[in-house]
């Protein structure tokens, strides 16, 4: 029993962390119909963010060897601060890599580009600073929680269970928002026909900050817990992560919130559920049921079927 | 310049083609490094293969390079027809997604599979060659072979139903042309040439690994593409061959070049958004030799 309950945690936490990447695409895609490539770099940045606040020290390889900040906030703090330094980044990713070409009329596809070059830059921009090292936020920064508790007969680590419960937290939150509030029906309006909204009176440019704003925070929050729950695999470790949301994006439907969700849990346990032999494996899963989805449901589970142009 | 940073532009310039290929169609594939990486693969395991059984030679028979290259775009071109039947359905983003996966599945099973070399890869792949010259040559035979046929491609009855799809595949399938049939023939080419590149690439590179072929590489053989300028061949070869001398002669600025090449990609589309080759440059041209140079002229205006 104990060994379902962890294997259930382990897919729901890490399926938990795949939605939240998702999401973030999905909130830039649906207002702009791109994917933003640079996302798994703010994914990797809010990390490395959340490690600096919580007091850590760089290590050796970097120019910025050795430096540490003079704060050493509270993990509960320094999550946010680094969802809200993640957004800054996303905001100026869209100022740098996003707003030009749409003031062009560019191709759409040139975005994808522009985003990766601001993606190669910031990872590469982390690897001159502090180097290519790990680092691991250490689960003391979790101040009076203990590291495990007993749950339903078993240990289960606290880590999964606060990467679950923000997560959770955060994705009804952002559900509530786009369906309740009037900016969330703003941002819905864009999403469907951003001219339209325009001339409706609602400021398609602000919409779209926003929502890089929030696909920014999501990602600098879901590189911060990673970085407690695994590690900080890097500066590259956040590419791994941006590829496995983009499956995610596919089997939930592009542009689908409640999809992205589903499809963030269902690789997630399937991917807890890939026996140890074959673990080598564990990594393609994702785009096994991303290649039979496209074949035979293109719009995803949850997407809609949009007609075509005749 | 030296021989083998030539080599490795004219390799660039080919992958920049067969990323090109697909698009002329207007099909985004970044399928390129998967079909890349089977072919080098496929060399690395039988010319290692092979030199252990006839003994080592001091040089590998070049013959033995031409037929590793022709079961190399037999199976490229295979794999290229039953993928293709299946993904090219797909559209615009999707079908990069789709073409993504298939690019990590082959990865990740290759680093699997101790026999394909698993994560440690394959040393030791015989040269046919004493000297980088003959791969730069060799190479540029290459090259130049698939850019006669991409320049064919730009005039005959296939290249301009390959246009008419790029511009509106609806309205093209109302004029009698077989889409989905012209779709699978740029992508099946796209393949061969990406598995072709795999065998000089891995002889040239004498190791061989599942990494060479990998998502960066999807993005950096897309980016030959978009910074060159996709309206005609000659795009993606300058691409190709710029980009890859760039992170190279960037060497002496150190741990900067990788950031100088992401400042490149993000702002190269900003200032030339149709790439370097672009309609206007090519009326320039047009004008100025009055010859039909790059593009039949029915072609050259319209983005």
């Amino acid at each position: 029993m104990s060994d379902l309950i962890q294997l259930l945690l382990n897919g729901l936490s890490t399926g938990a962390v795949y939605a939240l990447f998702a999401l973030g695409y999905t909130l830039v895609f649906s207002v702009l119909g791109v994917i933003n490539f640079a996302h798994g770099a703010v994914f990797t940045l809010g990390a490395y963010f959340t490690f600096f606040l919580i007091g850590g020290a760089a290590g050796a390889n970097g120019l910025l060897a050795g430096f540490q900040l003079p704060v050493a906030l509270p993990f509960a703090l320094a999550l946010p601060l680094a969802g809200l330094a993640s957004a800054a980044v996303a905001l100026g990713i869209e100022r740098i890599a996003f707003r030009p070409l749409r003031e062009h009329g560019a191709d759409p596809l040139l975005a994808l580009i522009t985003s990766l070059g601001a993606g190669v830059v910031l990872v590469n921009l982390i690897q001159l600073l502090v180097g290519a090292e790990s680092y691991a936020i250490p689960t003391s920064a979790m101040r009076d929680l203990p590291a495990a508790i007993r749950l339903w007969g078993g240990q289960v680590r606290t880590v999964q269970l606060v990467l679950l419960g923000v997560a959770a937290v955060l994705l009804v939150a952002l559900s509530l928002w786009i369906d309740g509030s009037r900016s969330g029906k703003a941002l819905r309006a864009v999403a469907e026909d951003a001219t339209t909204a325009q001339l409706l009176g609602i400021p398609s440019g602000r919409m779209i900050q926003i929502a890089f704003g929030l696909s920014g925070f999501l990602a600098g929050i879901a590189g911060g817990l990673v970085g407690l729950s695994v590690s900080i695999a890097g500066p590259y470790f956040g590419i791994g992560y941006g590829l496995k949301g983009l499956g995610v994006l596919v089997l939930g439907g592009l542009g689908s919130i409640s999809g992205a969700v589903l499809g963030g849990l269902i690789i997630g346990l399937a991917e807890a559920c890939v026996p140890a032999e074959l673990s080598g494996y564990r990594d393609v899963v994702a785009y096994g049921f991303l290649f039979v989805v496209l074949l035979l449901r293109p719009q995803g589970l949850l997407g809609k079927v949009l007609p075509t142009k005749v | 310049m030296d021989a083998s940073l030539l080599t490795q532009m004219l390799i660039g310039a080919l992958l920049g083609l067969s990323v090109y290929l697909p698009l002329r169609c207007g099909q985004l594939s970044l399928a390129t490094p998967g079909f890349y990486a089977i072919g080098g693969t496929l060399a690395a395991l039988l010319s290692t293969r092979v030199n252990a059984l006839g003994g080592s030679e001091a040089t590998y028979p070049i013959h033995s390079v031409l037929l590793e290259m022709a079961l190399a775009a037999l199976l490229c071109g295979l794999l290229a027809v039953g993928v293709g039947a299946l993904v090219l359905r797909l559209r615009g983003v999707y079908l990069a997604i789709a073409t993504i996966a298939l690019v990590e599945i082959l990865r990740v099973s290759t680093l699997n599979q101790d026999a394909l070399g698993g994560a440690v890869g394959i040393f030791g792949i015989p040269q046919p060659f004493n000297e980088p010259g003959g791969y730069a040559v060799f190479t540029l035979l290459l090259l130049a072979g698939t850019c006669w046929l991409c320049d064919r491609l730009e005039r005959n009855r296939l290249g301009r139903a390959m246009a008419a799809i790029r511009d509106d595949e609806l309205a093209a399938a109302c004029q009698g042309i077989d889409t989905e049939r012209t779709k699978l023939v740029a992508f099946v080419l796209s393949a061969v040439v990406a598995g072709l590149v795999g065998v000089i690439s891995a002889h040239f590179l004498n190791s061989w690994n599942a990494r060479l072929g990998n998502f960066d590489a999807s993005i950096t053989t897309l980016a030959f593409v978009v910074f060159g300028g996709s309206r005609t061949w000659a795009g993606p070869v300058l691409g190709g061959l710029v980009l890859t001398a760039l992170p190279e002669l960037l060497r002496p600025i150190g741990d900067l070049r990788l950031i100088v090449f992401g400042l490149v990609i993000l702002v190269g589309p900003l200032l030339l958004p149709q790439g370097l080759i672009n309609p206007a440059l090519i009326n320039w041209i047009q004008r100025r030799l009055g010859s039909r140079w790059l593009l039949p002229s029915d072609q050259g205006g319209a983005p």
